[in-house]
């Protein structure tokens, strides 16, 4: 089974996973009609900001067994086996935020979504666009990401790459990072930037 | 104080206004730059291309995403064009501001723009001359007339080189001429620039690079010259005078009005309203013991240059100004005003006003000045500062000024050594001064407040090597006590024995950021003496805090004008390592100068010394291993 995999050091921090998510889950689908909907719709990957202010998709791991899952009480959050994809029913929601203190990852956002013809503020996370896989469509994040940071493969080949990269970078007479030349430049002057904030 | 100022500004004014912005909830550019992590990285390196709408394009720099734009451009092609662009803007903004300048003296010459006269008569003669106008038998409007007129045809598309490129040594000329650099109309270059990078045209990233150095030396031959030169002829040319800076300039007692912004055809007009006795008594009237004009950014080096106005702080200071809460009002043209200060100042009693027809902003009234209502309009708005006088709340003025000294234009610098630069290169030769750098530019929230100057400034001046700054940098190390003629004992042996004997500091303040061509026309002035090019001086620039495209202007062309460059923050070029090796190697082939990019100003110091080293061991001078 495909699965979004994550590679962080190829994130270079564009946050298009973030509008291409929202957008998804948006009633219209666009982006432009999007960004004019009531409730906006939100993006349930987060680019968030480490240590060097380089980019990291943050999202759902859809973990088995999942804290959230065990964390809510009214029973909202379900495991969909066929894809492995942990999801919340709105419909039984109660917005306690029990599911959101449980999850290590911080994946998960209360706000309003559209429900029954109107809105309800919900428990809202990640759900592996089932939707556009139902329409033979890969997740949303993962097609407009142009670096690789996410990927929807089989776990299997994903490792088999990282095996076979760590396997090349020890092999004799190696050369270091695999990275671009101009990307490693750009993060070793962001790097060399934000220690100087530190110096007295 | 937390750890988080701290790490934000080294001033202490700075700290100090950031933790009570934070009380009073006022949002500043380093929270919004914190809010804006992690930045797009296609962005960064400059692989997002916006040109056209078959787009927008990016690059993927891991080689596996799409390689080339809809069109077809590459990493080399999109960083270049990007590039190119980012310089013309910054082109245009001098040039434009030069333009303003030259409409005014075109006014003087009519009789019209009451308030502005004529207040360098000899510059004015000196500069008609080298536009080829005769003084002979004219009385000097009309002179003004001709040499606005002649100043304009620099703008304009007939000409094949700009006038004021004769005051570059003839080698130097040569190069650009070999190069097909030459810049020939101000804004033709700027106008060619974007037809080239429209899609479809050049698609030769060298190609377009080249062009990138004439459109940038349009600005420093060009546009940034006449600038100057012209508001040295109306407001007259700079001479030394004592001067103070900081939030501390604000005065407990009195009206204050801060000036922000680029152009001084309007902040000269505000610091006459300021003087006149009818306002001054109304100020007294009003409960306040004077009228106090104070700058922040350009517009207040250009008064503090002139006239000793002191100046309240630099870019980051922007903000953090008006939560002293004692300001009545700031008066703004254009440039690096940051569109937020309508919402800071909403939190005070701040008037703001924008004045110039070009440059309106959310939260200010708009006052729009011109040659004909500018003393009109400058005596109303001062009056209504003033009437705003009792609106004012608490007050936080935290810190005492310090002292500087302004205003060394070429001429005062020239008067300083008995009107040659033979001294200072005496000095040079043996040995006393390594060599002199130009620290220019702005700050920008990714580089601690002032520290990138400061620390940079202080390095070189130890290491006896001359500093001249403008601009943002200028003022950063007026605030850290580095202008005064005391600050000498900060200076190495050399250098401080030089100062004791001229009574002048370590670093000179030369001007705002359109004055940074003074640095240019000084570095001409000696290589013109040593019969040889600016590239082979012991000379380098830096602009270790900058932000601006036209900073990127500036630094392009001081290269292209043979003097070695080290940028603090990484321009957006990573991209193409091509444009990168271009830029910092292979440019000393084609202009005897680079671009070198190093955040660290302890090692952009190492990396200054050494090429001066190097200069001075080409020039047979003694030398020694950095």
């Amino acid at each position: 089974m495909k699965q979004i995999m994550i590679h962080p050091e190829r994130c270079v921090g564009c946050m298009q996973c973030m509008a291409a998510c929202a957008a998804a889950h948006s009633r219209s689908g666009h982006l432009f009609a999007a960004t004019l909907e009531s409730p906006l719709p939100k993006p349930r990957i987060h680019v968030g900001s480490g240590l060097w202010e380089e980019g990291f998709p943050n999202r759902c791991r859809h973990c088995d067994p999942a804290p959230c899952l065990f964390a809510c009480l009214p029973g909202a959050i379900f495991r969909d086996e066929k894809t492995n994809t942990v999801r919340v029913d709105p419909d039984r929601c109660i917005n306690c935020a029990s599911c959101a203190m449980a999850c290590p990852f911080g994946v998960i956002r209360y706000h309003a979504v559209p429900f029954r013809g109107g809105k309800k503020v919900v428990a809202v996370k990640c759900d592996n666009c089932i939707e556009r896989q139902g329409r033979g469509e890969i997740p949303a994040c993962v097609e407009v990401c142009k670096s690789g940071a996410l990927t929807f493969e089989e776990s299997g080949e994903a490792m088999k790459r990282k095996t076979d990269a760590v396997s090349r970078s020890v092999s004799a007479g190696a050369e270091g990072t695999e990275l671009p030349e101009g990307f490693s430049l750009l993060r070793a002057i962001k790097k060399a930037r934000l220690q100087l904030q530190e110096r007295r | 104080m937390s750890r988080k100022e701290e790490n934000r500004t080294i001033t202490k004014d700075g700290q100090l206004l950031l933790e009570k912005a934070h009380r009073d909830g006022v949002v500043t550019a380093w929270d919004r730059h914190e809010a804006q992590q992690p930045h797009c990285g296609y962005c960064e390196m400059g692989l997002s291309c916006r040109i056209c709408v078959m787009g927008p394009c990016r690059i993927d720099p891991f080689k596996e995403g799409p390689q080339v734009g809809v069109c077809g451009a590459d990493a080399d092609i999109i960083v270049a064009r990007n590039l190119g662009r980012m310089i013309a803007a910054g082109a245009a903004s001098h040039s434009d501001h030069g333009r303003d300048l030259v409409e005014v003296l075109e006014n003087v010459a009519l009789g019209k723009g009451e308030g502005y006269g004529i207040k360098d008569e000899a510059k004015l003669k000196k500069v008609a001359a080298e536009y080829g106008i005769s003084a002979e038998g004219k009385d000097v409007r009309m002179i003004a007339g001709e040499l606005a007129h002649a100043m304009q045809e620099d703008y304009g598309t007939r000409k094949k080189a700009l006038t004021l490129i004769s005051r570059a040594p003839e080698k130097r000329r040569d190069i650009w001429k070999k190069l097909g650099i030459v810049p020939r109309g101000i804004d033709r270059e700027t106008s060619e620039m974007m037809h080239r990078t429209h899609m479809g045209v050049d698609n030769d990233w060298v190609s377009i690079l080249l062009h990138a150095m004439r459109n940038a030396l349009s600005d420093g031959w060009g546009g940034s010259l006449i600038a100057s030169e012209v508001s040295d002829i109306l407001f007259g040319t700079p001479q030394p005078k004592p001067t103070s800076a900081n939030v501390g300039v604000l005065k407990e007692d009195q009206v204050n009005i801060i000036v922000h912004g680029h152009n001084p055809v309007v902040s000269e007009m505000v610091l006459l309203a300021a003087g006149s006795d009818a306002l001054l008594d109304l100020a007294v009237e009003k409960g306040a013991k004077g009228i106090n004009v104070a700058g922040v950014c350009c517009t207040g080096n250009e008064l503090l240059m002139r006239h000793g106005v002191p100046m309240a702080g630099n870019h980051l200071t922007t903000e953090l100004v008006l939560a002293t809460g004692a300001v009545e009002m700031m008066i703004v043209d254009y440039q690096c005003i940051m569109p937020s200060l309508g919402t800071v100042a909403s939190c005070y009693h701040t008037k703001m006003i924008s004045t110039s027809d070009k440059a309106k902003f959310p939260g200010m009234e708009h006052r729009e000045f011109y040659p004909d209502n500018a003393r009109e309009m400058a005596q109303t708005l001062v009056k209504e500062a003033v009437e705003n006088y009792g609106r004012r709340g608490e007050i936080y003025l935290p810190v005492a000024p310090v002292d500087a000294v302004g205003g060394f234009s070429v001429e005062a610098i020239l008067g300083a050594l008995g009107g040659t630069p033979g001294p200072l290169l005496d000095a040079i030769k043996a040995g006393k001064i390594r060599g002199a750098a130009g620290v220019v530019g702005c700050n920008n929230p990714k580089i601690k407040q002032d520290y990138g100057h400061v620390t940079l400034i202080r390095r070189l001046i130890e290491n006896d090597i001359l500093v001249v700054d403008t601009g943002c940098a200028a003022v950063a190390t007026a605030k850290a006590g580095l202008k005064t003629a005391e600050a000498a004992r900060f200076a190495g042996p050399g250098l401080q024995e030089i100062c004791g004997a001229l009574k002048i500091p370590p670093v000179l303040h030369m001007g705002s950021c359109v004055d940074n061509v003074r640095i240019l026309v000084l570095a001409s002035a000696l290589a013109d003496a040593l019969g040889t090019d600016i590239s082979d001086l012991p000379i380098a620039g830096a602009a270790p805090e900058w932000y601006s495209e036209k900073a990127a202007a500036i630094g392009t062309y001081f290269v292209a004008s043979g003097v070695y460059t080290v940028l603090g923050p990484m321009p957006p070029i990573t991209g193409s390592m091509n444009v990168v090796k271009l830029l910092t190697q292979g440019l000393n082939d084609v202009v005897g100068a680079t671009f070198a990019v190093e955040p660290d100003p302890e090692k952009a110091a190492v990396l200054i010394r050494r090429h001066i080293e190097v200069k001075r061991e080409k020039l047979g001078l003694s030398s020694v291993k950095v």
